[in-house]
């Protein structure tokens, strides 16, 4: 006879609120471990579906995703010369923050060559890559925009010609994609007031210097703010070439960093995402250990309320293995109904979360194992006292 | 046949000058089929005994022999205990004790089980004792759901699941009126005759003794005589 369960049976609205209760924690788990592991795949996929060999960035820069990078929109030219190098071609990318269906959105603009260079949108689900060299945007449908539908960047509409699923940086923003030209005017362009008032203070300059009137008006516009800058070249290399030989010449030569795929990968693993990971594993340990916490102390509380049971029980001759495994099958079934009630949550809500929630197989056994072992120590302390027991509690009134 | 015999048995609680004598030379035998009951105030002894008859409590000295087998002497250590408690002897308690989470029949099955007894065989016995003690229809109720005498017939019924030739019975009439509580010292006196068991009850309740076969007192660790209990 399966006490345990009897037991539950008779308890079963304590134990389904304990189930639901720690489900919920559990879920929050899962959800961390999904958030965690999707913000890796996202970064992830932003390296490797650019397909590049390497990321050329400024001087002894973590960028472009880390740490800004700028560097001249001509070096991707020098970068193309370089023995081994198949193709180099010129990438910007920089987070704003924009209005958009009367909600203010964070999404990163990406800027490539769209004719033929390395760095265009993947993960399309309608419409097409950028075909034209300006004004047309492919748009992760996270922005809540349509295919044909304009949005206004700077002083141009740009118009939706593609909808990716899934596009997003690490941190779960989604991806604007634009002509390099666009994304470099969006990034770079002043308004008219601005632009006076830059003006104002490079002639100042030039005069304080004690150049003449016409020499100032003829050297202004060559002060005027450039928007020549890229954040990153990315290179694709000829079959068989050295790829450290051909980043060692690009750094000796160039005087540019760059960095590898898997460099690149390990850049924003150790950077953006290694905080992230720290916040999450205290979290997730202390979530963990609540949820604990609360199965050992109703296992407890419900093996006092059993205390005579359990004396009766031993005076009956029942022998400690049955006393043990009432015990333990009251904490197994909460840690297994309530992994079971979390993961059925986490899945049945994964694909209407707000961010990209990777649930890999072994950390979710990773965290039913633990949930496992911290059941059977929760029921740990009320085997000790019920082992503790005497049977003669079972005598008297 | 002499189903219980108690042999100088002695306890002593605590050591040296802290040591104090619960039993002291306690000699005396129940036979099959003989309803005792063993009367005696608070603090006289009463539970101490029953716990050394039971197996729970080592006695410090003597020996005790159920049903022609000597389940303790002195210095042996009770590692057969639970084992001889589920095959020789049947314990009805005051509370009743009944697992709360089990039904009537789970109750007796749990017993049977225990013992070894497989599923089926196990409930058909159960059916059996519930008929015998008359609570048939509340086979499927839990303890909370039954009546005092309900309840109490109920931990009858698991007492006797595996047929022991040994009853104890601690104040099994003290949670029931006059009428119930006769009820159950019949049921105690129809079991001892129909099953040939000894049943030792103890007991406070002087309205039951005349029920007995055999009444024994105990007055500060020692049996009396029939002429002391005055």
């Amino acid at each position: 006879m399966d006490l345990a369960i009897k037991d539950v049976r008779r308890h079963l609205g304590k134990f389904l609120a304990t189930i639901a209760g720690v489900g919920m924690l559990v879920a929050i788990v899962l959800i961390m471990n999904g958030i965690f592991q999707g913000n890796i795949a996202d970064g992830i996929w932003l390296i490797e579906n650019t397909r590049a060999d390497l990321w050329v960035v400024e001087r002894d820069r973590g960028g472009p995703f880390n740490e800004s990078s700028r560097i001249p929109t001509d070096s991707y030219r020098s970068v193309a010369a370089t023995p081994g190098v198949a193709r180099a071609s010129p990438f910007i990318s920089y987070a704003v923050q924009r209005e958009i269906g009367d909600r203010e959105q964070q999404f990163t603009i990406i800027g490539y060559d769209v004719f033929g260079g390395l760095g265009e949108p993947g993960r399309i689900i309608a419409g097409r890559p950028i075909r034209r060299a300006h004004y047309e945007l492919v748009a992760d449908r996270k922005l809540g925009l349509a295919l044909g539908q304009t949005l206004r960047l700077g002083v141009h509409d740009y118009t939706v010609v593609g909808l990716t699923r899934g596009a997003v940086d690490s941190g779960g923003n989604p991806l604007a994609y634009l002509s390099l030209p666009d994304a470099q005017e969006v990034l770079y362009q002043q308004d008219n007031r601005a632009l006076e008032v830059q003006r104002e203070s490079d002639r100042q300059r030039l005069e304080d210097a004690g150049y003449s009137s016409t020499e100032v008006e003829r050297l202004l516009p060559l002060l005027g703010g450039g928007s020549a800058t890229i954040s990153a070249v990315l290179v694709a290399l000829t079959p068989g070439a050295d790829r450290d030989a051909v980043a060692r010449h690009i750094e000796r030569w160039l005087y540019l960093s760059a960095y590898t795929t898997e460099q690149e990968r390990e850049l924003m693993l150790e950077g953006k995402l290694k905080r992230m990971t720290a916040i999450l594993g205290v979290f997730r340990t202390l979530l963990l250990a609540v949820a604990i916490v609360i199965i050992a102390l109703l296992i407890y509380v419900l093996t006092m309320e059993k205390v005579r049971a359990i004396a009766t029980l031993k005076i009956i001759g029942a022998g400690d293995g049955v006393i043990v495994r009432l015990i333990l099958e009251q904490a197994l079934v909460l840690t297994l109904g309530s992994f079971a009630f979390g993961w059925a949550l986490t899945t049945a809500t994964q694909d209407k979360f707000p961010r990209n929630l990777v649930l890999l197989p072994e950390e979710t056994m990773l965290t039913f194992i633990i949930m496992l072992v911290g059941g059977v120590l929760a029921s740990l302390m009320g085997i000790w006292h019920a082992l503790r027991t005497p049977p003669s509690l079972a005598l008297g009134g | 046949m002499t189903i219980l015999r108690v042999n100088h048995l002695k306890h002593v609680f605590g050591s040296g000058e802290l040591a104090v004598t619960a039993l002291e030379e306690i000699d005396f035998a129940v036979e099959a089929g003989e309803l005792m009951a063993l009367l005696g105030p608070s603090g006289s002894g009463k539970s101490t005994l029953l716990l050394c008859i039971s197996l729970i409590l080592a006695p410090t000295a003597g020996s005790i022999e159920i049903d022609g087998q000597t389940v303790y002497a002195e210095g042996w250590a009770h590692r057969e205990s639970r084992r001889l408690r589920r095959e020789k002897i049947g314990f009805i308690f005051q509370g009743h004790n009944l697992i709360p989470f089990l039904s009537a029949r789970d109750n007796i099955v749990l017993a049977l089980e225990l013992n070894g007894v497989g599923r089926r065989s196990a409930r058909q016995r159960a059916d059996e004792l519930l008929d015998y003690l008359e609570v048939t229809h509340r086979a499927n109720a839990l303890p909370g759901n039954l009546s005092g005498g309900e309840q109490q017939r109920v931990a009858i019924g698991r007492a006797l699941a595996n047929e022991p030739p040994l009853i104890l019975a601690d104040e099994p009439t003290a949670s029931l009126d006059t009428e119930r509580g006769g009820r159950v010292m019949e049921l105690l006196k129809r079991i001892a005759r129909e099953r040939n068991s000894a049943v030792i009850t103890v007991t406070h309740d002087e309205r039951m003794i005349a029920g007995f076969d055999t009444v024994r007192r105990l007055r500060d660790g020692r049996l009396l005589v029939a002429e002391e209990y005055t």
